[in-house]
């Protein structure tokens, strides 16, 4: 502990010092926007921003299914459109597909009517509602500090229920304030509290995977270290949970890498904000530090890729050897020149070897520019895949036909 | 870039659907009541997000969520791109050139322009600041730090917690004299 209050001091020293000009007039120097936090002061003038959100989604004829590309044998199809800002999908008991939004506020229902989906809207104004999941005819939902639910809402689509508070004394910090949720093995709900910022010293609450009963009783944190990650999943045969970690900004073009990792237990830490990708200590705050105090990742997915969904493949459509593989969406760049990103790749786990990880869908980016960005997957019953993009607003079917 | 507007957002209905706006924002989106935005020149994400917002409860004010409720999909699209396409005009102000002054530097010591661009002049779903309504820009950033103001993605709520009344005052006299347009 003291270790970290002294690199604090150091740390704040040092932006006292590189903030110079600031010196003299009345207040303290304030922290920039979230997304320009560590950015050092010879990139002050760099063009990278985040990619704005259309406040639209893509009518079906703006939306060019053809370019994703999928390995041989597979098909792509626009599943449902319509969806402003289309995020994380959770089946219904009785067939709704749920699905949720983080900046428009929204959560949606679809209902599969055959040939087509019709998308109602069955919550609104919400507080980046990014996570929703669902168990025994109720359906949670994670805003930024709170969890609600709606009980017996697939009957009610049309006129929902009030969302009742399973557990609202979470952070309300902002930046990486929105969740992934999702029930583990253990009837669990868990769900990340992000870090606060682009780089800092996080308090104690946050920059974790935490987990909370379903009744909002047991609160505790699961693992540590985590920058933020908002997409994870459990083994089918091992039960144990793996996770997509998005890094740090500004610290260069390739480094540090976005991360796939392991969680076997409780309690685990993942290096944030002392040591990235497993092997790169942080220049400020990983002073004193040595990577070899935390848990490496399993996969350096990729810098900046911003790897979201993850989704180990159960179903029966596909060919055999994908069972057990985890399909990663990465929603892509913007720290980075070169974009990179705009896929679906997976990895397959190999028990004497390192996984396998490869590139299963692109084509989101063409000539540099986004016209999509795939955020989250879901398996239908046939064993067929779900893709969300909330850059178009939504949602493609991936099948299979030998 | 990666900005666009759906295909079908359509300017001309965009400028018919604006007449019951005309009588606060005026007629082509340059208003001189004081506490109301002149939407001229706003980018089209931005005045897209205000108008969902607005009807979705997010943002509210007990003038302009009525005329929100309604809209739909193809409303805002089509308001948001007419009113991009107007050319912003400066706001009748009297300014304190002690308060401008400090505003300038507490507009460099919170980096507003990160995101607000060299002169707020605003870009995709960031507004335009530059010559906007003084007491407008008082209420919203008021808004912002009491956390009421129906932030997009936070960043403004973070932002404005620092501010004091005060700086709130010499923030809005400085953003107020920046002219709207380049």
């Amino acid at each position: 502990m003291l270790r970290i209050i002294l690199t604090s001091v150091v740390v704040a020293l040092v932006l006292v010092f590189a903030l110079g000009p600031f010196a003299e007039a009345q207040q303290p120097p304030q922290p920039p926007p979230t997304w320009k936090q560590g950015q050092p002061p010879s990139m002050a003038d760099s063009p990278l921003a985040p990619i704005a959100q259309p406040p639209a989604p893509k009518a079906p004829g703006e939306i060019p299914v053809d370019k994703i590309n999928v390995p041989p044998g597979f098909k792509v199809s626009l599943w449902a459109h319509g969806l402003n800002n289309a995020r994380v999908m959770t089946w219904g008991d009785k067939g709704t597909l749920f699905v949720s939004s983080r900046v428009a506020g929204n959560v949606y229902a679809v209902v599969d009517k055959g040939a087509t989906r019709e998308v109602k809207s069955i919550a609104k104004g919400l507080n980046l509602p990014n996570g929703v999941a669902f168990k025994n005819g109720t359906l949670y939902i994670a805003e930024v500090s709170r969890i609600t639910k709606m009980v017996g809402i697939e009957d009610k689509l049309d006129s929902p229920p009030a969302m009742e508070v399973v557990y609202d004394i979470l952070p309300r910090d902002l930046p990486h304030g929105w969740k992934y949720l999702a029930f583990g093995p253990d009837g669990k709900l868990y769900f990340n509290i992000g870090a606060p910022c682009n780089i800092c010293i996080p308090p104690d609450t946050h920059a974790n995977i935490s987990r909370v009963n379903s009744d909002g009783t047991g609160f505790e944190y699961y693992a540590h270290g985590v920058r933020n990650s908002v997409g994870f999943d459990w083994h089918p045969v091992t039960k144990e949970l793996y996770f997509a970690g998005h890094a740090r900004d500004w610290l260069g073009e390739d480094v540090p890498s976005d991360i796939f990792s392991h969680a076997p237990k409780k309690g685990l830490h993942f290096g944030f904000p002392f040591c990235h990708q497993g092997d790169i200590l942080d220049p400020d705050f990983g002073k004193g530090r040595t990577c070899s105090e935390f848990a490496a990742p399993l996969i350096k997915t990729g810098p900046h890729v911003a790897g979201n969904g993850v989704q180990f493949y159960t179903g029966s459509m596909f060919p055999a050897e994908y069972q057990n593989r985890a399909f990663l969406a990465q929603r892509g760049s913007w720290n980075r020149t070169q974009r990179i990103g705009f896929r679906l790749m997976m990895v397959t786990l190999r028990t004497a070897d390192v996984p396998k990880y490869e590139v299963f869908a692109e084509g989101w980016l063409q000539g540099g520019q986004p016209w999509g960005r795939p955020v989250y997957t879901q398996l239908m019953k046939d064993g067929s895949l779900l893709i969300s993009d909330d850059y178009a607003g939504a949602i493609y079917r991936v099948t299979y036909q030998r | 870039m990666t900005a666009w507007a759906p295909a079908a957002a359509d300017l001309e209905a965009g400028r018919r659907k604006a007449e019951p706006c005309k009588s606060c924002h005026g007629a082509d989106g340059n208003t001189t009541i004081p506490g109301t935005p002149s939407l001229a020149g706003q980018p089209v994400f931005f005045t897209h997000w205000q108008l969902i917002k607005f009807r979705d409860g997010r943002r509210k004010d007990p003038q302009m969520s009525p005329f929100a409720t309604n809209l739909s999909d193809a409303d805002m699209a089509d308001l948001a791109v007419y009113y991009a396409a107007q050319r912003p005009l400066p706001r009748p102000v009297t300014t304190d050139p002690a308060k401008v002054a400090v505003g300038r530097q507490l507009a460099e010591q919170h980096h507003c322009v990160s995101c607000h661009r060299p002169g707020l002049t605003g870009h995709e779903q960031v507004p335009r600041l530059a010559g906007q309504d003084l007491a407008y820009l008082v209420k919203l950033l008021r808004g912002f730090k009491a956390q009421t103001a129906g932030d997009l993605d936070g960043t403004m709520t973070t932002a404005a917690q620092p501010l004091s009344e005060a700086d709130i005052d010499n923030l809005a006299h400085y953003m107020a004299t920046l002219p709207p347009a380049p």
